[in-house]
This record gives structure tokens, sequence and C-alpha cells, in this order.
């Protein structure tokens, strides 16, 4: 009997020196990780957060003083940073879904079987690896109301010529077309691989069900995809929002600050006007802003694969 | 114990050889040709030419001081300046900076006084300080300290298409024509030039674009009317009729601009200019080289293309000051090197040489008067000194003031806003004057 208590407790100890020698083993493995990550995310996030709340001495390129809330009530009072942040909320609300949109729709076009699909889908490639400074000087030079190709041919209908970045509404939608051309191929990848993984056993029962083309698309395709494209617009979204490079280089935030979008504007207002502490309150506000939205957006997301 | 005592000789004798080295001649290292390397850090826009010739040419007298220029894009070189001087051990010895830049950058200690004490021995004797035109010098100094000699002197110049003025039967540009007469032209300015029945040409191109040099049109407007940027207290002074109607002239010219004008700036003026489709360019004088002479660039040529100040206003005509002055670093340990690279560039000799060869305007009174080797540049220097002249006399420059970067973002901002019609000039006005008096102070 002692025995036996004596084998259990020693099999007990034993099983608690595995256990933790097991979580030892893993946090070994994680820790160089964690703080790697804590050294490259977090300090950035923290000194951005202490900068908004203290005056920044240019001289010793440091915070210096704690100002409390000051660069925040100065962002809030500054009627350019609500500009921005409408600017950012119109391109965001027109980019965002033509990009999901368009990438679904190519990537369920081309996905059928045809010579060369591989070459077109290795094409699709070349605006994602192209700088946003040679995309936007690029689309300059397209979009020119004088030499440019689009008015050229818009002239050949009897359309134009149109002020592409002279007009407000133009601009934007510029700036729209532009990060529209970028990203696109990227939704569009992503659809493909999800279009090539989804199981073929189903689309074959509907089919001797005598389900047609429509039928497919609609009841079975965009249901197994929804979460696909929700995590898409997910990730797109933490892209889109933190866009400033097109805007920098296509239309420099005008005309009259038309596509000034909020984090070309922190950025001129750090690294143009110096003023980095408003900035970083700026930065904050914006962080606080997208992770709240992200949180909902990933609320619905998962709300969506549950019910799909 | 033992090895403590030999650490204290060791420093010892690193403090006397230390002390030694400072008691000797200063110029004795380079005077040894001792071999430095200095790092310098300039607009990526002409670093190339600063690495590829100017240090060429100048190791050619100093072949012991290795120059190393680095580029940065100017949006981020204001910056990175001030990142690398307030260091405490900054890479760079050698600092270009742009006009408006010398108070920031002296505010906090990056630039070193030229003509302290410590510099003066580093100075050639014939140096001449009383040769550079007072508005170039001016850019680099503050508060009477002068931290910087001109090294690309520039100012804004009306650029004339000669051909296309004779096509539009308008009589050329001479520094007495007015704004008022220069609209009045505009319209015939504005042509078909190969009788298709389409307009070809146009008579104005320049900044519009929403950015920091846009104001600067409008600034020589106002200027050339009598406006101030700034008063004696360091308040916004412009925020007033001839404000307003300045800014209404910069607008106007949008009517008699290529279609598209709004977004241009400094590129696409100068790409407009190049290609013959514009009578006429408020750009900086710089670009006359690569705009009129050098045939990869234009398709124009110096017989084409003549080069003045801007109309004049009611107090005269208009210019705008923009020179990139040469400065040493406050804590670099290679100040006689620094100074020796400066003082050669900035030279009779040296500025000479850049003129000539690379078309780099001169900022000295001598160099300008002289006769220069490439017949295009007589004229040229002509029009340069009279900008100068009238520059000093009307204060043409941006706002000096440790946050003037702040100041000219700003008025890029509400500026860019009347030309896009999403505020009247008044309103803008309004607006750039309010912000900017809370920047300022």
């Amino acid at each position: 009997m002692v025995d036996e208590r004596l084998t259990r407790a020693s099999a007990s100890h034993s099983r608690f020196a595995r256990k933790f020698a097991d979580l030892l083993s893993r946090w070994a493995f994680m820790v160089p990780a964690a703080v790697l990550l804590l050294a490259v995310l977090a300090y950035p996030i923290f000194y951005t957060i202490e900068i908004s709340f203290s005056r920044f001495d240019l001289a010793t390129f440091s915070a210096v003083e704690w100002v409390g809330w000051e660069n925040y009530a100065h962002v809030l009072d500054d009627y350019r940073f609500w500009e921005s942040m409408k600017v950012t909320v119109v391109y965001l609300v027109f980019a965002l879904p033509l990009q999901i949109v368009l990438g679904f729709g190519i990537a369920f076009l081309i996905n059928a079987e045809w010579r060369g699909r591989n070459v077109v889908r290795a094409l699709f490639i070349i605006p994602m690896v192209v700088a946003p400074v040679v995309a936007g000087g690029l689309w300059r030079m397209i979009l020119d109301p004088l030499w440019g190709m689009v008015n050229y041919v818009l002239g050949l209908v009897g359309l134009g010529p149109l002020d592409w970045f002279g007009d407000p509404t133009l601009a934007m939608a510029a700036l729209i077309i532009i990060d529209t051309w970028r990203w696109t191929p990227f939704v569009i990848l992503t659809a493909t691989a999800a279009l090539l993984a989804l199981p073929r056993d189903v689309f074959e029962a509907a089919e001797i069900d005598g389900a047609n083309w429509w039928s497919k698309l609609w009841s079975i395709t965009l249901p197994l995809l929804v979460p696909i494209i929700a995590a898409t617009f997910v990730v797109r979204w933490l892209g889109a929002v933190k866009m400033f490079d097109i805007a920098l280089a296509a239309t420099y935030g005008g005309p009259g600050g038309a596509t000034n979008v909020i984090n070309l504007f922190i950025y001129e207002e750090a690294f143009r006007s110096l003023r980095f502490a408003e900035s970083a309150a700026m930065a904050v506000i914006i962080l606080v802003v997208t992770m709240v939205l992200t949180a909902l957006f990933l609320r619905g997301s998962r709300l969506l694969e549950e019910r799909y | 114990m033992k090895h403590t005592m030999k650490n204290s000789i060791s420093r010892r004798a690193l403090l006397a050889a230390a002390t030694i080295a400072a008691a000797l001649p200063t110029s004795f290292a380079l005077a040894q040709n001792e071999p430095v390397e200095i790092h310098v850090m300039a607009n990526e826009a002409f670093s190339n030419v600063i690495q590829s010739s100017e240090v060429v040419e100048f190791n050619k007298h100093y072949p012991n001081i290795k120059v190393t220029v680095d580029g940065v894009p100017y949006v981020e070189l204001l910056a990175k300046m001030m990142l690398d001087a307030t260091s405490p051990t900054p890479v760079y010895d050698v600092l270009i900076v742009d006009d408006p830049w010398t108070p920031q950058l002296a505010e906090v200690g990056a630039l070193q006084d030229l003509k302290s004490a410590e510099m003066a021995g580093f100075t050639a004797a014939d140096f001449d300080w009383a040769d550079f035109n007072a508005a170039p010098l001016a850019a680099s100094e503050w508060k009477g300290v002068q931290y910087g000699v001109p090294l690309r002197s520039n100012m804004l110049m009306m650029f004339y298409n000669r051909t296309l003025y004779q096509k539009a039967g308008v009589p050329e540009p001479t520094p007495a024509l007015t704004w008022a007469e220069y609209l009045e032209q505009a319209p015939k300015l504005v042509q078909d030039t190969n009788g298709d029945g389409k307009v070809d040409a146009w008579a104005i191109d320049t900044y519009f674009v929403r950015e920091p040099l846009t104001p600067t049109i409008w600034q020589t407007i106002m200027n050339s009317n009598g406006g101030k940027l700034i008063d004696a207290d360091g308040k916004p002074a412009f925020n007033n009729e001839i404000g307003v109607a300045a800014l209404e002239t910069h607008k106007k010219l949008l009517d008699f601009a290529p279609p598209g004008a709004l977004a241009h700036g400094f590129t696409e003026s100068l790409q407009a200019f190049r290609q013959g489709t514009v009578a006429a360019m408020f750009q900086w004088g710089s670009v006359y080289r690569s705009s009129a002479v050098d045939p990869k660039t234009t398709t124009l040529t110096p017989e084409q293309v003549g080069i003045q100040v801007l109309p004049a206003g009611s107090v005269g005509p208009g210019a705008h000051r923009g020179i990139w002055s040469g400065a040493v670093s406050a804590k670099s340990e290679k100040k006689e090197a620094a100074w020796t690279f400066l003082q050669w560039l900035s030279s009779k000799q040296g500025e000479t040489w850049r003129t000539n060869n690379l078309g780099t305007f001169p900022a000295r009174k001598s160099t300008l008067a002289a006769k220069p080797e490439s017949e295009w540049l007589a004229p040229v220097f002509t029009s340069l000194q009279l900008a100068y002249d009238v520059a000093a006399k009307g204060e043409m420059w941006r706002i000096r003031n440790p946050r003037s970067d702040a100041a000219q973002q700003i008025l890029a901002d509400e500026v860019g806003r009347a030309m896009a019609g999403r505020a009247t000039a008044a309103e803008a006005l309004q607006t750039a004057a309010e912000k900017i008096e809370k920047v300022l102070n």
C-alpha cells in the first residue's frame, strides 16, 4: 500500500517535472522572439506615446517635459487634422471595397483552366513590387492632362480633357485608381489561392444536382469564400489606412489638401514642420482608432465565419 | 596596483599628447598632408555633382582631404541634419543647408560660428568675406553670427522664351515690366503656334501645387508691392489688402497656364518650359544651364531664353532668395578640414571654377563682375546681380525663425487651398496668419 502511494507520488512528481521542463523549453524558444518583438514593436509605440505627452526638444532630439494633453488639444483644434481624417475616410470607403470586389472578381474569371494562366498570374505581381514613388510618378505621366495617355484615349471617344490632379474629385479618383492598380493584384493572388483550395466534391455534387454557373457562384463559392474575403479585407484595411507614399508622389496631398490623407499630414508635420510632438499625438490617435476598428472588423469576420 | 599605474600613465600620456597636439599650429595636420576624411550631408538633387566634380577639383589642391558626400531627399534633409548634428558623435562635418534653415540649426547649437576665434585660425588670409553679395551671405547668418558661406546661390527669376514672345507679337520683358502689364499681355501668349486650331503654347508655368515653395511666388508678388511676410515684432504681416491682392494675382496666373498646372511645381513647370510650350516661367535661376544650354536636357538655346527679375509691383521688381550655404557642424572633430573644403568651394578661385564648369550661380561680386568663360553667362550675371540687389532691398526671403519650416508648411497649405478654390484668398491668409502667429510664438 505504502509502495503504491510512493509509486503514485513519484509518478506525479515526475509528471510535474516533465510538464515544467516542457514549459521551460517552450519559453526558452519563445523568449528571444518575445524580447525582439518588444524591442522592435512595443518600444517605438511606447516612445511615440511618451513624445505625444511631452515637449519635444530639437536640440537633444528627445522628449523633455511632460505637457499632459496639450499636444492632443493642438491637434484636435487644427482643422487640417479633421480635413485629413475626412479625406482618409473617403479614400478608404471607395478604395477598399473596389479592390476587394475587383480582386475577387478577376480571380474568379481567371480561375478557369487556360494556357498561360500562370504567366498572367505572375504579371499581376508587377504593380505590387513597383516602388510607391515610382508608381506615383508613372501615373502622373499617364494621367497628365496635356501629354497623358488616359486623356488621349478619352479624347478619341470625345471625352475630356480631364484635369486629373487639378480637380479635387478627380485627384481623389486618381489616388484611388493608383492604389487600386497597386493592391488589387494582392487581392487577386489571395483570392486565387482561396479558389484553388475550395473542395471540388461540393461543386461536383452541385453539378450532378443540376446547379448552373450562377447558383454555384452564389450558393457555394461566395459562402465558402466569405472568411477569406473578410480576412483579406482586414489585411488590406491595415495596409490602406497607413497609405501616404502614393499621395506624396502623385498629388502632393493636393489640390488644396483634397488628397491629404492623414498619414501624409502626419509625415509633413513631423518631417517638414518638425512638429514631432503633435505628429506623435496624431499617430497615437490614429493607432487607437485603427485598433478599435480592426477589432470590430475581426469580430465581424469571426461572425461571418461562424455563419458560413 | 601595477595595472592601475600603467593605465594611469597611459591616460597621462594621452592627455599630454592631446595637449601638445592642441598647441601645434592649427594647420599643422593639413600642412603636413596628413590624410583627413570628412563627411558632407547635402540635398540629393546636387550631391552627385559635388562628389563627382567639385570634390575632384578640390582634391587637386588638397589631395589629403578625402570628402564623402551623402545625398538625402530634400523633404527629409532638415530632420536628418538635426538628428545628426545633435547626436553626441555626429557623422557629418559639413552640412549644406537651405535658405531658411540656419536659424533652426543655429538655435540647437548644430552650427559652428565661422568667424569665431577658433575658426579664424583656419581661415585663409585672402578669404574675402566682403566680396560676397549681402543677400546670399545673409542666408546663413543668424543673430549676428555667420554660420555658413553661400555655395549654391539661387534666386527666383523670370525665364522667357523669345520665340513664343515674337510669335505672339508681344514685346520681350524687361525689368520695368509690371504685373499689370504682364497680365494684360498674358492672353496673347496663350496661342496656337502651328495653326491646327488647338492651343499649344501658354503664357506661364510656375509653382501652383500644394508644397512649401509655392508660397514664394505669392510672396514675391507681395514683396514687390511693398508687402511683408513678418513685421519687426516677428508677427505675420501679410494678412492685408496687399497680401490678398498678391495671392489673387498668383491664382490669376492659372488662367494662362497649361491644363493641369494646378498640380505643377518645380519639375512640371521646368519640363513645360524646356519643351517650348510656355512663354514664361518663374523658376530658380540655377536651372538656366539645363533649360537653355545643355542640349541633353532642353530643346531651347541661350539665344531663345531670356532671364530677368520677376515683374515689378508698386515698389519695384521682384525676386526671392534661395541660397544653399555650406556650414561646419559644431561638434565636428575635423573642423579645419571641413572649413578648408568650404573655403575652397566659396573662394574666388573655387566659385569661378564652379561657375564656368558647372554653371553654378556665384555669390561673389567679383565673380559676377568678371567676364565669364561662357558667353551665355554674361546676361545671366547681369540679371542675377539685379536680383540680389532687389532681394536685399525688399527682404525677399522666407521667414527667419527657428520654426520657419512649420510656418512655411502652413503657408503651403493655405496658398494651396486658395489656388484650388477651396478658400478665398482672404480666408486662406486669415487662417495662415492665425496659425503662423501661434507657431512662431
